[in-house]
């Protein structure tokens, strides 16, 4: 036997309602001090990473999110026992309840800006062309020029980041005054402009999303994905050093369920 | 389910497309296996000869617009620069490398490049 973990929850009581988890195994609660990890005991290690257990994973997490303060482990993590389960949790005591303290009532939102890279590139190509702004060498050999071209390149790449900086500012101010906590991730590709995700109040969720309304009404040739509420993947934080398992980097589960889950609710909509 | 979610795109495969361009350009750990050690370091010390040589080239750039190197010492760094990069070229070709892959996670920080 083994044990599946789901989150860290603000509870170290008994879970009333009835949860099934993956292999349709009951969660229940494994308590340390005033805390707790919702769990389930599988017969052996999850042999198959399918969208199905990762799906599983996620509705368990949802549904304890109704009734308590979750910290969503990442998928798939077990414990051999239920001592190793617990000497983590006791490791990690204090920046768990800072964690639940911290996200309590807030749930996290995602937002993804594809930009037109090319044309903004080629736009400020033309810029540079035309403004005297180059090293003033002479190109009468060969690595004179080279130089004079990685110039050149170099000024496109600032202007190009700047650019981006700017339109990133005017996508976050939709957003930064609801949200109560961020994290940015700009031009993780050139195309994919932001990356971002927002911790948000539950009570200020509709205030969010009108946001989203506002900033997809105005024009302009920004791709938008919009997605939420999640549970609050990417606000851990651990002040503690973490061992060689990395139990809370959640971030390629919330792709790969926003790809799998959400993509498809996308395709039945239409 | 249970939390009323809402998901909303106006272009449903480009995201795709850079999702899995992400994924791809960044594992979480270096690939080393005995099949591909090779390939796995060279990824590591390529990456961190990159950086290397960036910060040269943007080091060179600056002394030039600050007008301290002499027509020769420009001729000098200009060769050495560009040989540096033609060697990386070589290198990346030699072990499969393209050029968006030289680059590390640095999780809360960012990438490195």
């Amino acid at each position: 036997m083994v044990i599946y973990t789901y989150g860290v929850i603000d509870s170290k009581d008994r879970i009333d309602e009835t949860i099934f988890g993956l292999e349709g195994a009951g969660v229940y609660n494994v308590s340390y001090r005033d805390i707790g990890v919702a769990v389930s005991e599988l017969r052996e290690k999850i042999q198959e990473i399918s969208d199905a257990n990762v799906l599983k994973h996620e509705e368990v997490i949802e549904t304890l999110m109704t009734k308590f303060t979750a910290l969503p482990i990442k998928f798939p993590t077990i414990f051999n026992t239920k001592e190793d389960l617990l000497s983590m949790v006791e490791f990690y005591y204090q920046d768990f309840k800072d964690n639940l303290a911290g996200l309590r009532n807030k749930v996290e939102f995602g937002m993804k800006v594809i930009w037109p890279q090319d044309t903004i590139k080629q736009r400020i190509i033309n810029a540079c062309n035309k403004s005297n702004h180059s090293l003033s060498i002479s190109t009468d050999s060969k690595a004179k020029s080279f130089l004079k071209e990685k110039f050149k390149q170099q000024q496109i790449e600032k202007e190009f980041q700047e650019e981006a900086n700017r339109c990133i500012a005017v996508v976050d101010d939709y957003f930064n005054k609801i949200a109560t906590e961020k994290r940015l991730k700009k031009l993780q590709t050139d195309n994919l402009l932001l990356n971002a995700a927002y911790l948000v109040e539950k009570d200020k969720q509709d205030d969010f999303k009108k946001a989203f309304e506002q900033l997809k009404s105005t024009p302009g040739d920004l791709k938008f994905l919009f997605s939420g509420p999640w549970p609050c993947y990417n606000f851990i934080t651990l002040t503690k050093k973490p061992s060689s398992v990395d139990y809370f980097n959640t971030e390629d589960m919330l792709n790969r369920l926003l790809a799998q889950q959400g993509f498809a609710q996308e395709r039945n909509a239409v | 389910m249970t939390m009323n979610r809402i998901i909303e795109t106006n272009s449903q495969e480009a995201f795709i497309q850079e999702m899995e361009k992400v994924q791809d350009a960044l594992p979480s750990r270096i690939d080393a296996n005995p099949k591909n050690v090779e390939k796995g370091l060279a990824k590591l010390v390529l990456t961190l000869v990159e950086l290397i040589r960036k910060l040269l080239e943007k080091q060179a750039m600056r002394r030039i617009e600050g007008g301290s190197l002499s027509e020769e010492e420009i001729e000098q760094m200009g060769e050495t620069l560009l040989k540096l990069e033609n060697k990386m070229q070589e290198l990346k070709e030699i072990f499969g490398l393209k050029d968006e892959e030289l680059n590390l996670n640095l999780g809360p920080l960012g990438d490195l490049m």
